[in-house]
């Protein structure tokens, strides 16, 4: 009974503690924090409204040094090389990032981030790598989209190999208005996933009903044949 | 192998401490490359199990007695594991498909070497207070660089609750079952 009374006060902890940061227990293969999002989807929940970001680029003997620009929550993150803007009489750059207000759909293609405007007081001259953060609520983003303006037109510009789960890098060689998404005529690209999201408290309802169905006779049995009803029975 | 050096000698606790937190660590690191996220997993899980090899499977709380009760008592830590993430309903991450052989191997390495090797070695060295409380501090140390900081209380109380069934139960087959459903979940 002691050890048992261990276990359950150790479960409460357990769930208090998990109940405390979202999504609880993980080990590292989800994301550390709910996407913040525009334009919520319905399953979203509690919603806090994508952040700016901004970074001053210093220029050092007319060449700007390497740096990169990211807003607050980390969902979008550029890195610029050395030299990698046109800094003819500049002494230092200014790089912002702004989420759109609203959530523009173009016709054929699917969103599944916000948009973002990326913007420089002096034009690009080197490729930049962009870093766009997904949510685990939408599926997976086949391209990374690029525009001039928030109408569109709105072109792909591909996407490298995926370097951590849930974020979507490409590069790029001007500014502009930038989000990830996938052809809306094609099926949503990576859309079998094991385990999780609506289905997860399914999936919980059905351990309980599989642990107390399958657990009770099996702890009947057990104290049947051994009369004592010890619990501590080892391999050893 | 370390499982040869007498078996209430710190040294055995400590390298083993030492060999664990050193994967944990690496396979981490190694994550951050691109494209590397997967091959990291698997190779760590699979480095993790070796520290197991040479101990006896009994020794580690693999054995196949009461299996029906160990199975349901996994499906059971899954259950209690996916709780808090399941009542949060649209706030649960989905894990994609090509990380699902890798979240296997990374949680069945994870348990046979904190649940498993380590607590072992520290059983023998201080007895089952040890064994918890040192399994369950090394297992959070070894997640202080892949998890930010306000998740290492529940990853703590997590690590806690797997050593404490295979302390009560002397079992592994259990938290393995438990930690695989749930990193699969989430």
């Amino acid at each position: 009974m002691k050890k048992l009374a261990l276990m359950a006060a150790a479960a409460i902890i357990y769930v208090f503690a998990a109940w405390m940061v979202a999504p609880g227990f993980y080990d590292g293969f989800g994301p550390p924090q709910p996407y913040n999002w525009t334009c919520p989807p319905p399953q979203a929940g509690a919603n806090i409204k994508p952040g700016p970001g901004h970074v001053t680029i210093k220029v050092i003997g007319g060449k700007s040094d390497a740096n990169s620009a990211f807003t607050n929550d980390g969902q979008i993150v550029i890195g610029f090389l050395p030299d990698a803007f046109d800094a003819t009489g500049k002494s230092s750059i200014s790089v912002d990032i702004k989420p759109l207000d609203t959530c523009p759909q173009p016709t054929g293609i699917k969103f599944v981030t916000n948009v973002y405007l990326i913007t420089a007081d002096a034009p690009l001259k080197k490729s930049s790598n962009l870093v766009l953060r997904y949510s685990t609520l939408e599926p997976d983003p086949s391209d990374v989209y690029q525009a001039p303006d928030p109408n569109g037109p709105w072109k792909s510009i591909g996407k490298n190999q995926q370097a951590q789960p849930f974020t979507v890098d490409t590069s790029t060689s001007s500014l502009g208005y930038f989000a990830a998404g996938y052809p809306a005529a094609s099926p949503p690209p990576a859309a079998i996933r094991v385990g999780g999201g609506q289905l997860l408290p399914i999936i919980v309802a059905a351990l309980i009903v599989v642990v107390v169905l399958a657990g009770l006779p099996l702890a009947v049995l057990r104290r049947r044949r051994s009369p004592g009803g010890s619990e501590e029975e080892d391999d050893s | 192998m370390i499982w040869a050096v007498p078996s209430r000698s710190p040294a055995r606790a400590l390298v083993i401490s030492a060999y664990v937190l050193a994967v944990e660590v690496m396979r981490t690191v190694v994550m951050r490359a691109p494209g590397a996220v997967v091959p990291a997993l698997i190779l760590g899980g699979a480095a993790l199990m070796l520290i197991a090899l040479g101990i006896p499977a009994q020794r580690l709380g693999l054995g196949t007695s009461r299996l029906p009760l160990r199975i349901v008592g996994g499906l059971a830590l899954g259950a209690v594991l996916l709780l808090p993430a399941a009542a949060r309903s649209g706030a649960a991450p989905l894990l994609p498909a090509g990380l699902a052989a890798a979240a296997v191997a990374v949680s069945i390495g994870e348990e046979i070497a904190f649940r498993g090797a380590l607590f072992a070695a520290l059983e023998d060295l201080g007895g089952a207070p040890l064994a918890i409380v040192g399994s369950t501090l090394l297992w959070t140390l070894a997640h202080a660089l892949s998890h930010p900081p306000e998740f290492l209380g529940a990853v703590a109380a997590a690590g806690l609750v797997l050593a404490l069934w295979r302390w009560a139960c002397r079992d592994l087959v259990g938290p393995i079952l438990g930690h695989v459903i749930a990193d699969l979940a989430l």
